[in-house]
């Protein structure tokens, strides 16, 4: 089942929080929205399933229908950020959302055991929730969301808090669980990384609106404008009175280099002068804050660096390595990018 | 202290032996509390989750009217109901002043704000995002609100048993509407106010017996349930 809507705004106290003209998520697509804190990630989500009190205009759509809040709550499961588990067994837990839905204590126990185990947390069924560690936590969460078998399952950054390791795993998890699935999957959240493991198209959501969508390969390496770029990593910008272009540049900052006094620039590539106002070890790189004359610029170099703060230095960038913005303020309401 | 002492074995002999006057009372006493509890559960507890869950203006003010509720004078009480339904009153034609029911309706008065703000403290403790989570799961209003009430299960047994605790054992407003009539409306604290002022010790040290009994009753099943729920955790 394909999950979409038109012209949803969700708002408070007279101001947008979320406006949305259009967005859809075929079955068994997984879509992620990525966008910074505070950007209506969260709100956009609870739209989709008709969830909470805020004030919603517009509509929701299932299999391109017009959705009653009813049609929704039998289709959609979601997993919110922090796992909100009853006061039960890891079982009963898992199996709480098909009792949700109306069905008997056995047969939801029955048909939610096989998610523990596709989660990795069978071991714990008898355990109490509530002594739990956050990722286990998480895993009953999600594995509760999955038991209902539902056809459009939301995910509100539930990697959040995990440590590395438990979150590649269970990222690994949730990939293999989604496979067994046709679901249309939206999943919010703030990492990149994320969105590149268990998504293959991406939406870039900023101040609520949708400001580029397409191809997470694409997207996460093509920054509609300079807001989307901070989100994306590009954070060093090179405005036009900076680089004699048209447009601003904007690269990673590791894509970065600083260049020695008398190293001649190599081809391809543009140069940026400055001056060093810190150099920030990072363990294994440095990151150089460079001050120009239109503001800050920022490289990330694992070489040995012996520029001091203070002093002249160049920060050199391959043009296969820049890509052109155009500035935020020019951004129309219209979503950009679409592949 | 032989008063006391001989008191106490009196009540012990009435106890024992079946005194049917006590059971009566005893009896009757059950009765009209847990009817009252009843009642003042069937209306505590949506009064309470509207002040823990609903966003309305006001909200702050009846909670604290209802916190205020929680030491509502028994005597006071009793004294608007015996205004209520007295002979000339705004339900005197219902004739119920003297009776159980009227003794039902002012120990509900007196329980119902009870069970109402210790609802809302039992549900406030339950995670905020709970009943969204239950609806994001698929659960009608009707359920998610069920399993709200199942999570804190635990502290809306103790605020029922909180509003037990304060109708059973009060004697003021029991009093005034009841009217304390042998055999009607007569309950163990109004029976043990009569039989001190009598001078019939042995009598009134009985009927305190069994009122402690049921405290402690009451008091042990809600202990014992706590200890099996921290054991599970």
């Amino acid at each position: 089942m394909s999950i979409g809507c038109r012209d949803l705004r969700v708002s408070a106290g007279g101001r947008d929080l979320v406006s949305v003209p259009e967005l859809d998520v075929a079955a068994g697509e997984t879509l992620a929205v990525l966008g910074p804190n505070g950007a209506g990630k969260s709100t956009l989500l609870r739209a989709l399933a008709y969830l909470g009190a805020a004030s919603r205009t517009g509509s929701v759509l299932l299999d391109g229908r017009v959705a009653t809040t009813a049609e929704l709550r039998r289709a959609v499961a979601a997993v919110l950020q922090r796992p909100v588990l009853q006061r039960s067994s890891v079982l009963d837990n898992a199996a709480a959302g098909l009792r949700m839905r109306g069905e008997r204590r056995g047969e939801a126990r029955r048909r939610a055991g096989p998610w523990l185990d596709a989660l990795g947390v069978a071991h714990l069924a008898n355990r109490n929730a509530r002594t739990l560690s956050g990722g286990e936590a998480q895993r009953v969460a999600i594995a509760r969301a999955l038991a209902v078998a539902p056809r459009v399952l939301l995910l509100d950054e539930p990697f959040t808090g995990l440590d590395a390791t438990t979150r590649t795993d269970l990222l690994a998890d949730l990939r293999a669980a989604l496979d067994q699935q046709q679901a249309a999957v939206v999943l919010v959240t703030h990492d990149r990384e994320e969105a590149r493991a268990l998504a293959r198209r991406t939406a870039l959501l900023v101040d609520g609106e949708i400001r580029q969508i397409g191809r997470t390969a694409a997207v996460l390496d093509t920054p509609a404008d300079l807001e989307c770029a901070t989100l994306l990593g590009f954070t060093t910008q090179l405005p036009p009175a900076l680089t004699g272009r048209d447009t601003t540049l904007v690269a990673r900052p590791e894509r970065c280099s600083p260049l020695a006094d008398s190293t001649p620039p190599p081809p391809d590539t543009v140069v940026t002068d400055g001056v060093l106002r810190r150099a920030v070890p990072l363990g294994g790189a440095t990151r150089l804050d460079v001050d120009t004359v239109t503001g800050p610029v920022t490289a990330i170099t694992t070489a040995d660096t012996a520029f001091t703060p203070g002093s002249p230095i160049r920060i050199a960038v391959a043009t296969e390595h820049l890509r052109e913005c155009a500035p935020a303020a020019a951004h129309d309401a219209s979503v950009r990018n679409r592949t | 202290m032989d008063v006391l002492g001989d008191g106490l074995l009196e009540a012990l002999r009435l106890l024992l032996t079946g005194d049917e006057d006590t059971w009566a009372i005893t009896g009757l006493t059950l009765r009209v509390s847990f009817t009252a509890t009843l009642i003042a559960f069937l209306f505590g507890v949506p009064a309470g989750a509207l002040l823990a869950l609903g966003r309305f203006r006001g909200r702050r003010v009846l909670h604290a009217v209802a916190n205020t509720g929680m030491g509502l004078p028994p005597v006071v009480v009793g004294l608007f109901v015996t205004v209520l339904l007295w002979r000339s009153g705004p339900l005197g034609e219902l004739g119920l002043l003297y009776t159980p029911t009227a003794m039902v309706i002012a120990q509900a008065a007196i329980a119902t704000p009870i069970v109402t703000a210790l609802t809302a403290a039992a549900l406030q403790q339950v995670d905020p995002d709970f009943l969204l989570q239950m609806r994001a799961l698929g659960a009608t209003r009707f359920r998610a609100f069920g399993a709200l009430l199942m999570e804190a299960k635990l502290p809306l047994l103790a605020a029922g048993m909180a509003g037990f605790g304060a109708v059973v054992s009060e004697v003021g407003a029991a009093q005034m509407v009841g009217g304390n009539l042998a055999g009607e409306t007569r309950v163990l604290t109004t029976a043990a106010v009569l039989a001190t002022s009598r001078g019939q010790f042995a009598l009134a040290i009985a009927f305190g017996l069994v009122l402690l009994l049921i405290a402690f009753t009451v008091n042990l099943a809600i202990t014992l349930a706590q200890h099996r729920q921290a054991a599970v955790r």
